[in-house]
């Protein structure tokens, strides 16, 4: 690598930025990973973009939500899983069903509710299941899937699977009743459950400050007897490597896990609501420590990422939103008799 | 056997017939469960499948509806039918509403061992079908006798809904009878009629057909033959049984030992008003519980619930109409 | 390329957010908009937003102004598109990875609507079941009024009318099953007023010698009685008396009195009876038959064009017969304010004596006493009158074309007394056939 300038300060830096690359390299991440994670982050933040855009056009009804800000950790999480894992999201991480394998095209239907997207209109955003890429959307009520999660790491025990469950709660959802049952199963049954805090700074207009006394949400791991850990939301290598020790772990048979992953959730609660009380300063600091801004640097400074390549990714975005959009523009309404069927299984 | 012993051994043939079925509950292993319905299983079917979980219903409500989406047949248990509360957001938001949302079917059993007249107080004698009676998604069933407990809990494991399963307690060492041997089912979405008659029908379940057929003998030595529906399922009610019976007799009685405003009774009572109203004689009747917790000490527990006379009085009301 | 009209509509920012304000227009009309460009700024209760455009063409037209409040969804602008712009080069879209299973119907029944069945005069209760089984049987409002009610309060219960149609069916009396109608009403006849009671005790020397007491005691006759005396002997003398009697089913009548019982008596202050129906129906077969209201002077017939309705009354003191003046401009209910008016005064002595003038015909209702058949006298100068037997419910034959059923009915026999100087058998028998028609065919809506 030749070195364009002799500064102390940057040959420290990029002496540094090599070594994370080179500890990844060795670690297990090849280039094409590398770049992999940077499409599918890009791929998250465009999707959402047009989504919140979408939903101002009017075409998005009830509401939406964007993990602007968090693509670093719903990203860097759920690359750790397997095909064979599961993984139970939450409604900022569009990321995670991408690494899972779901289509643009199958998000943006299900988005706008249409007959022919996989919940069929009767849930939306991403309120939906995927068996075949074992995705479980959630529901509204925060925390109430983490004892499902359980539930199914707890077949996957029991069938003595290989297989890990992944699930993700907010700094707020984190104080619901529901996520302490569930880990107090998984806990002492050590079930392969792993639990994603995302701990961006808010819930809906609620500050962290308001919600818990304690610096670490990780520290709660500690109540349950189990490996916790806090890692920098915004480094997508660094949330991968943590992840991957958590999902060993508990594919090992040694328990669950908590991974806090701090970020900053740069946009509002939802759609319609502008985040008018989060101090500007904050989100400027924010903002500086991009998740996909960050990266991007690394790659570039490695040589990984050239102009061209990052120019012909982002074409390719855009065209599969654009396609997307037209497939979804086509795409009827589910007829109205439908909500009137499929009650119960057979 | 006892209608104890039947759940007990409706439970044991479909954990023998399906390796799928697990059991998750509190104290349901070693110490064989609270009422001893799954006493001796952990010996037969290993930790692996009879679970002693930690103390937390939302917690074995939502693990056992994460097991059934994962493709597992589990049935939990509700110590006492009281604690379902802790767990009502699990059952009414996620299980109920799995299926529609999600095609993927839910095949979990929650038993409820329900119901007053033992002096257990407000805390340990409630019948919670009403609340789930008003969640589409679920289906809820309470057996009368003991043929039923067993062939019930064998239809609710098989069922690939969410299935309430809801066991009496008082009827657990009181009622004994000769089941067969074989392996059957009794269907859900199916009532049974427990007795004929021709002037009067009453729609009821689990306690209630036992009132209702004392109640029965005694008014046909006045004359009055009583016609005794067994719900067995309460949802999907079998709508067709009641209609067909009321369409025959003219008159009708609804006995649950749930309270009575917003008991399911009330449903009963507006689809026969609604579809049978041609063919009544006499307006509807219905026996329940009073609409207060439920007593402890045991003068005010029988004042509020019903009993035979409570109910022989009202078929005589109905007789003289 | 073709062009296509893109409708842009006020977005819906928030779930209960019913409208937005156009704050400021980024684009007017002419100007070329690209795709998610800014179009406008608008601002709504819960947060102010920047609104990109939908496509990529030109404006064409802003339907409202900025700072107007416009409702979500409504249209609020209009872009040409350069149509084809979007289509993409490769191939079609296609259908998504996971097809969605096929859902299984859930049927929804809507429940029939019952048969609408008319209100019964009565006003008592049969339940859906009971008027279901009538109708089947195809026993008729009228009919199912007479069947007897064994349930609560006298109503017809199931058993009651499943036993009647099985009787019906065998043409069997109906059964008496557990009556609950009261006896006959022996105990509700009237006592005749005491006459002798006011009568003058008298002691007249031949008469008191020939009719000693203890064993005879003598009375004076009042002037009332010795008119009545003498009157009845001079009819008799005069008028060659022939009886016509006629069954009448007073069912229909009895019916209608029930029914209106109530609301008659709040309106008019006084009780509802069989009379005023009877002279309703004697004015109108009076005024179809002149020769009966008439009166004969030698060779000579005086017709009478108006009807002078007398109704015997039994006062304290003898038979009175005031006159209801001019009966045949009277509708219903002057009939009944009329003998209502008469009664009353009679029986409080305040009868004028033109009250008393003027009679062209007499009814006569010796019913109240529990008399089944009468053979009144006729009231001079008249040529007929009118006598009505005790009102009481029978069994008789009805549907007698059909094969005949027997039914209850509330039965009376009129009795017309005529002088058969000029009234024949015929014209007396269709005369009194004419008022029993009408008292069976009693239009209800006479009444109020």
């Amino acid at each position: 690598m030749a070195r364009t300038s002799t500064d102390n300060k940057t040959v420290r830096s990029r002496a540094k930025a090599q070594q994370q690359t080179r500890t990844h390299l060795d670690g297990g991440l090849s280039k094409e990973d590398l770049l992999k994670l940077y499409y599918v982050m890009r791929l998250t933040r465009e999707f959402e973009d047009t989504i919140l855009r979408l939903y101002q056009q009017g075409k998005i009804v009830g509401s939406a939500y964007s993990g602007n800000g968090n693509e670093a950790t719903s990203v860097g999480t759920a690359y750790a899983l397997e095909k064979h894992d599961y993984l139970f999201p939450l409604h900022r991480d569009m990321g995670a069903h991408f690494v899972k394998g779901q289509g643009v095209r199958n998000l943006m239907l299900q988005h706008l509710g249409r007959g022919n997207s996989l919940a069929r209109g009767r849930d939306g955003t991403g309120h939906y299941s995927d068996p075949s890429l074992r995705i479980y959307g959630n529901i509204s009520h925060l925390g109430a899937m983490v004892p499902v999660a359980t539930g199914v790491a707890l077949a996957c025990k029991l069938r003595r699977e290989k297989s890990v469950v992944m699930t993700y709660i907010g700094d707020g959802g984190a104080n619901v009743g529901e996520v302490h049952e569930g880990l107090a199963m998984a806990s002492v049954m050590r079930l392969p459950l792993i639990l994603i805090i995302e701990n961006n700074q808010y819930a809906y207009s609620t500050p962290i400050f308001k919600q818990i006394l304690v610096e670490k949400l990780s520290d709660r791991a500690i109540g349950y007897g189990i490996h916790g850990i806090t890692v920098d939301g915004t480094d997508v290598l660094e949330v991968l490597r943590v992840s991957r020790e958590a999902v060993d772990r508990a594919r090992r048979g040694e328990g669950p896990s908590i991974i806090e992953s701090v970020t900053m959730r740069m946009h509002g609660h939802a759609a319609h609501d502008n985040a008018w009380y989060v101090p500007t300063k904050l989100l400027e600091e924010w903002k500086k420590k991009d998740p996909i801004g960050r990266f991007e640097k690394l790659l570039v400074s490695e040589g990984l990422l050239t102009n061209q390549k990052r120019e012909s990714m982002l074409k390719d975005i855009e065209a599969q939103i654009e396609e997307a959009l037209l497939l979804t523009e086509s795409s009827p309404d589910p007829p109205g008799e439908e909500a009137a069927q499929g009650l119960y299984g057979e | 056997m006892t209608y104890l012993e039947a759940i007990s051994e409706g439970l044991r043939e479909e954990m023998r017939r399906d390796t799928s079925v697990i059991l998750l509950g509190e104290d349901i292993g070693t110490y064989g469960g609270a009422f001893k319905v799954t006493k001796g299983f952990i010996e037969e079917f290993g930790e692996g499948r009879v679970i002693d979980t930690v103390l937390g219903e939302a917690a074995i409500i939502g693990a056992a509806t994460g097991a059934a989406i994962a493709g597992m047949r589990p049935v939990a248990e509700m110590q006492f039918a009281d604690f379902v509360t802790n767990g009502f957001n699990q059952l009414v938001n996620v299980s109920a509403k799995y299926y529609y949302r999600n095609f993927i079917p839910v095949p979990m059993v929650v038993r409820l061992p329900s119901g007053g007249g033992m002096h257990g107080g407000p805390f340990h004698s409630t019948n919670p079908e009403a609340w789930f009676f008003h969640v589409p998604g679920l289906k809820l069933v309470a057996p009368s006798t003991p043929y039923d407990a067993k062939g019930l809990i064998k239809a609710a494991v098989r069922d690939p809904n969410p299935v309430l399963y809801f066991e009496h307690k008082y009827l657990y060492r009181h009622l004994k009878s000769e089941i067969p041997d074989e392996d059957f089912i009794v269907p859900i979405g199916k009532a049974d009629i427990k007795r004929e008659g021709n002037e009067i029908t009453v729609v009821t379940y689990s306690t209630g057909v036992h009132w209702a057929l004392d109640a029965a003998v005694a008014m046909e030595k006045e004359g009055v033959t009583v016609e005794v529906v067994d719900l067995r399922t309460l949802l999907p009610l079998d709508k067709e049984a009641i209609l067909n019976s009321v369409k025959k007799t003219g008159k009708a009685l609804i006995v649950h030992e749930d309270t009575l405003t917003g008991g399911i009774g009330a449903e009963i009572a507006a689809l026969i008003s609604e579809r049978a109203f041609q063919h009544l004689d006499a307006p509807i009747k219905r026996v329940a519980s009073m609409d207060t917790p439920v007593p402890y000490a045991p003068t005010l527990e029988k004042y509020f619930l019903p009993n035979t006379e409570k109910v022989l009085m009202a078929l005589r009301e109905l007789a003289a109409y | 390329m073709f062009m296509a009209k893109i409708e842009v509509v006020m977005p819906q920012l928030g779930e209960s957010l019913t409208e937005g304000t156009i704050v400021k227009w980024h684009k007017k009309p002419g100007d070329k908009v690209r795709r998610d460009e800014t179009l406008l700024e608008i601002s709504t209760d819960k947060v102010d937003s920047e609104i990109p455009s939908p496509v990529s063409g030109v404006v064409t037209r802003l339907l409202f102004d900025e700072q107007k409040t416009v409702a979500v969804r409504t249209v609020i602008a209009e872009i040409e598109t350069e149509g084809s712009e979007t289509v993409l080069a490769s191939a079609p879209p296609e259908a998504p990875s996971v097809s969605p299973p096929a859902i299984k119907p859930f049927t929804f029944t809507r429940p029939p609507s019952p048969p609408r069945v008319p209100a019964p005069p009565s006003g008592r209760f049969y339940s859906p079941l009971v008027l279901n089984i009538a109708r089947e049987g195809g026993i008729s409002m009228p009919e199912l009024e007479q069947i007897p009610g064994s349930g609560e309060g006298g109503r017809v219960s199931k058993k009651d009318i499943l036993a009647y149609v099985e009787a019906r069916k065998k043409g069997a009396p109906t059964p008496g099953a557990a009556p609950s109608v009261a006896p006959a009403a022996a105990s509700t006849i009237p006592s005749a007023p005491r006459i002798e009671a006011g009568l003058r005790h008298i002691d007249s020397g031949e008469l008191t010698k020939k009719y000693p007491p203890p064993q005879y005691e003598i009375l004076q006759m009042s002037n009332l009685l010795q008119k009545m005396s003498e009157h009845m002997v001079r009819s008799v003398h005069t008028s060659p008396h022939v009886q016509a009697v006629h069954e009448c089913d007073m069912s229909k009548v009895d019916a209608i009195r029930r029914n209106h019982a109530d609301g008659f008596e709040k309106r008019e202050g006084f009780k509802l009876t069989f009379m005023p129906f009877i002279c309703d129906a004697a004015v109108k077969a009076l005024q179809q038959f002149p020769l009966v209201n008439s009166s004969i002077e030698g060779d000579k017939i005086i017709l009478k064009k108006f009807v002078g309705l007398g109704i015997a009354v039994a006062s304290e003191n003898g038979l009175i017969v005031p006159v209801i003046k001019n009966a045949e401009e009277k509708n219903f209910v002057g009939l009944a304010r009329t003998v209502n008016d008469l009664a009353t005064r009679t029986r409080s002595k305040r009868l004028l004596p033109t009250d008393i003038e003027g009679g062209t015909f007499t009814v006569t209702n010796y019913g109240v006493f529990g008399t089944m058949v009468g053979i009144p006298i006729i009231n001079q100068p008249q040529v007929a009158i009118l006598g009505i037997g005790v009102v009481k419910k029978r069994p008789v034959v009805i549907n007698a074309s059909e094969g005949g059923a027997i039914a209850i009915r509330s039965i009376a026999y009129l009795t017309l007394s005529f002088d058969h100087r000029i009234v024949d058998g015929a014209l007396g028998g269709s005369f009194l056939a004419t008022i029993v028609k009408h008292l069976e065919n009693f239009d209800e809506n006479q009444i109020v």
